[in-house]
């Protein structure tokens, strides 16, 4: 579904993404991690179009965004961080919007704006303006959206951030069905114990570089730890820490 | 899946419910607000109205021979002036909501198509930028029309005219801003920095010549003087701006002999503006997103910000403060520093006035003495009072509303919501007064007028500063827009609009007060023909009402924003 082919990203003098290659299947959930700056943001906002790479490629769903942009975001819901919604309309009518913009009948907007309402539990605020939303709302009212169109690609940034802990748990139960039912889960979170609950693989990334990608599991033998995710993340990116570091002596040596 | 007309239709529908809710929302908050905001909109046409019904009456009456080369090159001014500030006001409304909005960032993530996007955002910043030109343009035209006695069909093609208008502005600035954020992402504020620097050098040529043109027509008074000032308009009156297209169709509507007169100016705006608009559609398909891309990528370099010595001097300027206060007025002043779009108006404000100081300098050496200096001096202080309240309205009135969502953090600070406001009104008060006061008692004094009349002057624009600090900082906490993160939106809004037009009143009536009084003495004493000594008594009687109004226009408004203020949850 997610195909990232030596895909650089430079800002100025600065390479945000450094040859990265990700192949992400169908149906699968990837948590991908990293520290602050790592460049998860920017490689999220290359994978849905809203930025591009400076070289390599990005193909999502087999279209490739340089060419066929519109093609591709038509498979794409993105969730990000900050959620955006129009102060001025209710939810309903958002959600309306949304379904008209992925170019859903009237009929089939109907049924699924209902689908949406009751599975993210909006029927108590959804016919109000969403400038009174709290946190939390605005979050199930962006997701409620996001689903909408049945996205063959779910790109979802911090998701859990301001719900409580009930909708925390239902989220997470969706997450693995939309999985479950061939829908590509893209996580970035900081948040561990949701990743290695959920996810089938994970990818940590460092400095713009991908430092490790495999399940739970895997990453737990690859680096000998015995502990959770938590412990895994810390010991991978120390690691990388003390390459870097490595390499930057040896470079200032030689010089 | 969606067509592009179908695209159309859904952004139709977008617009249609949040103009609707909008409304809705604004009943809900308040009528009065709502009523308030109308009736100061209807105060300003009413006022243009009349103001420009008076100026075309006197040229009637007066049966002045070349009054319709004046009239014409008056609306070839007006129509160039305002075509270039809705080139720039367009293109900073555009660049904020194309590429820095939240609004955007979701859109492009969503299947709506790139000119789709950049079409709804052109409108509404065409309508952002040009609901004060409509404004102020329908009334001059519609004066003119009853002063001159125009047949019906000249009101009927008034909106075609204006609205046709708009566009080609509208359109430049949208292809300059795409072009500029895909090709000079990097250099974006240099270029633009250096664009304003060149339009201010022009502009300050043309001033010049202008000045030394109207000194020779002034004292000349003659056909040829008065032909060769309004000749110093040439630019504006060129076949080819788009300024004399709208000033030759609508003297033609109002002649009402050819028909054909008025359609071809009608289709050369039309067609032009719906060319260039076209062409920024075609710009946006192309470009739109690739210059998303790299205004993301190239967005400044990382520079670490220290405080400077101008910290400490603005800290020093407001001593008389309690510490945490103070600490508010130096970070509203580093927040004010380190952004250009905001000091670079101002720097261009100061030259422009400097520019003036120069030219009043010229006229002193002149043959021009005695009562005109006292026309000047008065010109003076009212322009220093309108620039004032002009940059009081675009940078102070905002300061409130721009904390926005993050209003919590001040909220949550161990210093009360009236100190915050206090630390506003230092900060603009200081400002303001320091500025008003270098640049008329400076002008003045280069003028050569006398003592008396400068310290009339000085004391005015003082409580001018002051009072106008209140009344921006007072209303701009009563009319709070938390949601809104563009200023340039804020200040052209319903309420930043009731705050400008308040503080034009409040000007006009501290100058009737404290100064007309001393320029009347000066008037009867030259019409007597008697040389000056000390004035009369009478001259300072408006002093103490002046100041009274200055403490009011001061104080209400503050404690009405301190209630409002402290009523606000976050």
């Amino acid at each position: 579904m997610i195909l990232m082919t030596d895909v650089n990203k430079r800002y100025g003098n600065k390479l945000a993404v450094k040859n990265l290659n990700l192949d992400i299947p169908a149906g699968e959930l990837f948590a991908f991690l990293g520290p602050n700056g790592a460049g998860k943001t920017t490689t999220i906002k290359m994978m849905c179009g809203l930025l591009f790479p400076t070289t390599g490629t990005v193909r999502v769903g087999g279209f490739h965004f340089a060419t066929q942009g519109d093609e591709a975001r038509k498979l794409i819901s993105y969730v990000p961080d900050q959620p955006f919604l129009y102060e001025k309309l209710t939810g309903r009518e958002f959600l309306q919007f949304t379904a008209d913009l992925y170019g859903m009948s009237s009929e089939d907007s109907r049924i699924r704006i209902n689908d949406v309402i009751e599975l993210f539990h909006l029927n108590e605020f959804v016919d109000t303006l969403t400038e009174r939303y709290s946190h939390g709302m605005r979050q199930r009212t962006v997701f409620a959206a996001a689903l909408l169109h049945n996205p063959k690609l779910l790109i979802a940034d911090e998701p859990t951030v301001g719900l409580d802990p009930k909708s925390i748990r239902e989220l997470k139960i969706l997450l693995r069905q939309l999985a479950n039912s061939g829908t590509t889960v893209f996580l970035s979170t900081h948040t561990l114990d949701i990743a290695e609950e959920l996810a089938d693989r994970v990818a940590v990334i460092h400095n713009g570089e991908l430092i490790a990608c495999d399940s739970v599991d895997g990453l737990k033998g690859k680096v000998q730890a015995d502990g959770n995710l938590e412990d895994v993340f810390m010991k991978i990116t120390e690691e990388s820490d003390r390459k870097d570091q490595l390499a930057m002596g040896v470079m200032e040596s030689a010089s | 899946m969606n067509t592009e007309r179908d695209q159309a239709a859904i952004f139709r529908s977008l617009r249609y419910q949040l103009a609707r809710n909008g409304v809705r929302s604004m009943l809900e908050a308040g009528r009065l607000r709502l009523f308030i905001m109308i009736l100061t909109s209807l105060f300003v046409a009413v006022f243009v109205f009349a103001l420009s019904a008076y100026g075309f009456m006197e040229l009637f009456n007066y049966k002045i021979p070349v009054k319709g080369l004046i009239i014409s090159g008056l609306f070839d001014l007006m129509f160039f002036t305002l075509g270039v500030m809705l080139l720039f006001s367009t293109g900073i409304i555009l660049y904020a909501s194309l590429f820095v909005s939240p609004e955007a960032r979701f859109l492009l993530t969503t299947p709506a198509r790139a000119d789709r996007i950049f079409a709804m955002k052109f409108q509404d910043a065409i309508l952002f930028s040009s609901w004060g030109f409509v404004v102020l343009g329908f009334p001059v035209l519609i004066a003119y029309g009853l002063t001159a006695g125009v047949p019906l069909f000249y009101y009927l093609l008034l909106p075609i005219f204006l609205f046709g208008f708009v566009l080609l502005p509208g359109s430049l600035s949208a292809i300059a801003c795409l072009i500029l954020m895909r090709y000079l992402p990097r250099n974006r504020k240099q270029v633009l920095i250096g664009f304003v620097a060149l339009m201010f050098v022009a502009m300050g040529y043309w001033i010049y010549r202008t000045t030394s043109v109207s000194r020779s027509a002034l004292l000349d008074s003659n056909r040829d003087a008065l032909e060769s000032f309004v000749g110093q308009f040439k630019l504006a009156r060129t076949s080819l701006a788009p300024s004399h297209w709208m000033t030759s169709g609508l003297m033609e509507a109002a002649r009402g002999e050819s028909i054909h007169n008025v359609l071809l100016p009608i289709a050369l705006l039309w067609s032009n503006g719906l060319f260039a608009f076209l062409l920024a559609s075609w710009l946006a398909k192309r470009l739109y997103r690739t210059a998303y891309d790299r205004t993301s990528g190239y967005g400044g370099r990382q520079r670490a910000s220290r405080g400077i010595w101008l910290d400490r001097a603005m800290g020093r300027l407001v001593f008389y403060l309690d510490r945490p206060t103070r600490v508010l007025v130096v970070k509203d002043f580093q927040t004010f520093r380190r952004d250009p779009s905001q000091w670079a108006i101002l720097v261009i404000f100061a030259l422009l006035m400097l520019l003036g100081v120069r030219n009043f300098n010229l006229f002193s050496n002149s043959d021009i003495q005695g009562i005109d200096r006292f026309i000047i001096g008065l010109v003076n202080l009212c322009g220093v009072s309108i620039l004032l309240c002009a940059g009081l309205s675009r940078f102070i009135f905002p300061l409130i509303s721009l904390e926005g969502r993050k209003f919590w953090i001040l909220g949550l600070m161990p210093i009360s919501r009236r100190q915050i406001l206090i630390g506003k009104f230092a900060f603009a008060a200081t400002g303001a007064t320091l500025i008003g006061l270098v640049l008329v008692v400076g002008s003045e004094m280069l003028l050569g007028l006398p003592w008396e009349g400068i310290a009339l002057h000085a004391l005015t624009i003082v409580v001018v500063a002051i009072g106008l600090s209140g009344l921006n900082v007072g209303l701009g906490a009563y009319f709070p827009n938390f949601r809104e993160t563009d200023p340039s939106k804020i200040v052209v809004g319903f309420s930043g609009t009731v705050n400008m037009v308040t503080g034009l009143g409040f000007v006009v009536l501290t100058i009737l007060l404290m100064a007309v009084p001393l320029h009347i003495a000066a008037v009867l004493r030259h019409l007597n023909s008697t040389q000056f000594s000390e004035f009369p008594w009478w001259v300072y009687l408006g002093v103490p009402v002046g100041l009274l109004v200055g403490i009011l226009a001061t104080l209400i408004p503050l404690r009405a924003g301190t209630r409002a203020l402290e009523t606000v949850e976050f």
